[in-house]
C-alpha cells in the first residue's frame, strides 16, 4: 500500500469563501451591474422630482413628497427585472460559466467536494443579491434624502396609509423591505443555480430567469389559470409596498418570504443532486 | 511486486452510441514516468478524466495511489496535481491572482504558505515576470505554464499532465521536459499523454498505447521500443555488395532506399558491421531500428496528417 495518506483533506471552508467572495465581486460585469443598478433610484429619484407635484396615487408620485419611499420604490421597480437577472448573471457563471471555462474542473480536482462547491457558489450568488440590493437601497436613500428630503414638517416617513412615522422607524421599514427583497432574489438565485448546474451554457440560465419571469407574469394575468398563481414566485412580488403601509400588514410579506424559501429548498436540493453526478 | 500508483481493472466509459473507452487495463508502477500515447480521438483524456473522477466509469475500477476514486476521491486528489484538456483560467484575473484562487482550494496548502507557494510555482514555470499580467493577455505557452504551475503549487505523489507541451515552443517543451524529470527526481509518478512519439520516448519510463479507447500495448519503454526483431539501418551505396556479403554469412538482409537493413537474429551489431566493412562496403550511417513501438505508432497515425 501506499497510503495512508496523512494531513488535512479539506481546504479551510473560510478559505474558500473569500477566495470565492473575491472572485464573484472583482468581476468587471458584477462592478458594471452594480453601478447600473445604483443609478436606478438616482434616475427615478431625479426623474420625480423634476416632474414636479405629486399627481395621482401610485407609489413613485409617493416619493416627491418623501424621500424614503424611493428606495422602497427603486427596489420594487429593480425587482421586477433587473436584479434578477443581476443574479441569474453571478448564478449562470458559478457553475455554468465555469464549466464552460473549463475552471471547474480545477476546483474539482483540488479537490472541493461536489456538495461543497453547491454550498460556496450559492453563497457566491447570495453575495450579489446582498451587494446589488444595498447599492439600490443605499443609493436610494441618499438620493431621496438629497433630493426630496424628509418629508415635511415631521422628519419621518409619510406612510400610504397617510399617516407619519418617525425617521428610525422608516429606515427600519426600509431595511426590512432590502431584506424581504434579498429573500426573493435567493429564491431566483438558487433556481437560476440548479439550471447552472445543469448545462454549460451561461446564456441558458440567463434565457431560462428571463422567460420564467415573463412566463410567470403571463400565467398570473390569466383568470382561468387563478389556481397556479399561489405557486409563482412573483405572486407575492406587490407585498414590498406593505412596508409602508401603517399598520404594516404582514402576511402578505411573510408568505411571500415562505414561498421563496420553497423555491430556495428546491432550487439547492436540484443544483446539489445535478452537481453530484455531472461530468466536468 | 512493485506498488502501483495507478491500477485500472476492466475500465469503459460510454457515450451514447459512442465507446471512448473499452475494458482498459493499466498499471502505473510508483515512481515511474508513463507515456500515454495515441492519435487524437483514441480515449486518452477520456481515460485521464476518469482516473480524476471527472467522469464517471460506465463500468470497471480505478485506484489511485491504493485508494479507490471515485469514492476515494476526496482523500487522494489532495496529492495528485493535474492538467486536463489545457489550462483554463480566469481572463480577468492576473496570473498570480488565478493561482492564488487554485491555492486557496488546495487542502495540503496551509493559508500561510499560499503566498510563498505561489510564488515558488511562478518561478519554477518561468512566469514570475508576468505574474502581474491578466490572464486574458498571456500567449498559449503562457497560459500552459500557469496551468503547470497550478500543478506544482504542492508536492504531488502523482501528476496527470494532458497534453503538456501544446502550444509550447521548444524551449518551452524543453522545460516542460525538465519539470517532468525533477518531478520523477523527486519521486512523483508521472502520467503524461501525447500524441507525440518522441516526446515520449525521450521523457519516460513506461509507455501505454491507446487507439481507438482499446490499450494495444503497455510497459516499460526499453522494451517497448525494443520489440522482438531487433534490425540495424545501414546507409550505403553498395547496397548489391553489401546484402550479397551478409546473406553469404547466412544473415537475413534486404535492400532498402539508401542502404540495407539487416536482421539481428544471433548476432551484433559490431559483427555486422566489421563484416561489411570487411566485404568493401562504403558504411555511411548504421542505426538500429526500432521495432515494436514505432512501428506500432506510425501504423496508427496513418493518415492522421503527419
Amino acid at each position: 500500500m501506499i497510503l495512508p495518506i496523512s494531513g488535512p483533506v479539506r481546504a479551510p471552508l473560510v478559505r474558500l469563501l473569500r477566495s470565492e467572495l473575491r472572485w464573484v465581486l472583482r468581476r468587471p460585469r458584477t462592478q458594471i451591474t452594480l453601478v447600473l443598478l445604483a443609478l436606478v433610484p438616482v434616475l427615478t429619484g431625479i426623474g420625480v422630482a423634476a416632474a414636479g407635484s405629486p399627481v395621482g396615487a401610485g407609489l413613485l408620485t409617493e416619493v416627491a413628497g418623501n424621500g424614503l419611499v424611493l428606495p422602497v420604490g427603486a427596489l420594487s421597480i429593480c425587482l421586477t427585472l433587473l436584479l434578477p437577472l443581476a443574479v441569474a448573471m453571478a448564478a449562470a457563471d458559478a457553475l455554468a460559466g465555469e464549466s464552460a471555462h473549463g475552471t471547474l474542473r480545477g476546483l474539482l480536482l483540488a479537490p472541493v467536494s461536489r456538495s461543497r462547491l453547491v454550498l460556496i457558489k450559492a453563497i457566491g450568488v447570495l453575495a450579489v443579491a446582498v451587494t446589488t440590493v444595498a447599492a439600490v437601497t443605499v443609493l436610494g436613500i441618499i438620493t431621496g434624502l438629497i433630493l426630496v428630503g424628509p418629508s415635511g414638517s415631521a422628519h419621518g416617513l409619510l406612510t400610504l396609509s397617510g399617516t407619519e412615522i418617525g425617521p428610525g422607524s422608516a429606515l427600519m421599514r426600509v431595511a426590512l423591505a432590502a431584506i424581504w427583497t434579498v429573500v426573493q432574489l435567493a429564491a431566483v438565485g438558487a433556481v437560476a443555480l440548479a439550471v447552472s448546474s445543469a448545462t454549460d451554457h451561461p446564456l441558458v440560465v440567463l434565457a431560462t430567469v428571463l422567460g420564467g419571469l415573463i412566463g410567470f407574469g403571463v400565467i398570473s394575468a390569466i383568470p382561468a389559470l387563478d389556481w397556479l398563481h399561489p405557486l409563482l414566485l412573483t405572486t407575492g412580488w406587490f407585498a414590498i409596498t406593505d412596508v409602508l403601509r401603517d399598520p404594516m400588514p404582514l402576511t402578505g410579506l411573510a408568505s411571500s418570504s415562505a414561498r421563496a424559501g420553497c423555491y430556495v429548498i428546491l432550487g439547492v436540493t436540484l443544483a446539489l443532486a445535478r452537481t453530484a453526478t455531472r461530468e466536468a | 511486486m512493485t506498488e502501483l500508483a495507478i491500477r485500472v481493472r476492466d475500465l469503459r466509459k460510454v457515450f451514447g452510441a459512442t465507446v471512448a473507452v473499452r475494458g482498459v487495463d493499466l498499471d502505473v508502477p510508483a515512481g515511474a514516468v508513463m507515456g500515454l500515447l495515441g492519435p487524437n480521438g483514441s480515449g486518452k483524456t477520456t481515460l485521464i478524466r476518469l482516473l480524476l473522477a471527472l467522469s464517471r466509469p460506465t463500468a470497471g475500477t480505478v485506484e489511485l495511489l491504493g485508494a479507490p476514486v471515485p469514492a476515494a476521491a476526496g482523500k487522494v486528489l489532495p496529492h495528485v496535481g493535474a492538467l486536463v484538456e489545457g489550462p483554463a483560467f480566469h481572463p480577468f484575473l492576473s496570473g498570480r491572482d488565478n493561482l492564488r484562487r487554485c491555492a486557496a482550494a488546495e487542502p495540503l496548502l496551509a493559508s500561510r504558505a499560499i503566498p510563498e507557494a505561489v510564488d515558488r510555482a511562478l518561478i519554477r514555470v518561468g512566469l514570475a515576470d508576468a505574474a502581474e499580467r491578466r490572464y486574458r493577455a498571456y500567449s498559449l505557452g503562457m497560459k500552459q505554464r500557469l496551468g503547470l504551475a497550478a500543478v506544482l503549487l504542492t508536492r504531488r505523489r502523482l501528476v496527470v499532465l494532458d497534453e503538456p507541451t501544446n502550444g509550447l515552443d521548444p524551449a518551452g517543451t524543453q522545460e516542460v521536459r525538465r519539470i517532468i524529470a525533477e518531478l520523477h527526481a523527486d519521486g512523483a509518478t508521472v502520467l503524461v499523454s501525447s500524441h507525440l512519439l518522441a516526446e515520449v520516448e525521450s521523457t519516460c519510463t513506461h509507455v501505454a498505447v491507446l487507439d481507438r479507447g482499446s490499450l494495444i500495448a503497455a510497459g516499460s519503454l526499453a522494451v517497448l521500443l525494443d520489440g522482438e526483431a531487433p534490425a540495424l539501418d545501414v546507409r550505403t551505396p553498395d547496397s548489391v555488395t553489401a546484402v550479397d556479403a551478409l546473406r553469404v554469412a547466412g544473415l537475413s538482409a534486404a535492400a532498402t532506399s539508401d542502404g540495407v537493413r539487416v536482421e539481428l537474429a544471433g548476432t551484433e551489431a559490431p559483427a555486422v558491421v566489421s563484416m561489411l566493412v570487411g566485404a568493401g562496403v562504403a558504411v555511411h550511417e548504421v542505426r538500429r531500428r526500432r521495432t515494436g513501438l514505432d512501428e506500432l505508432f506510425a501504423q496508427l497515425t496513418e493518415g492522421d496528417g503527419r
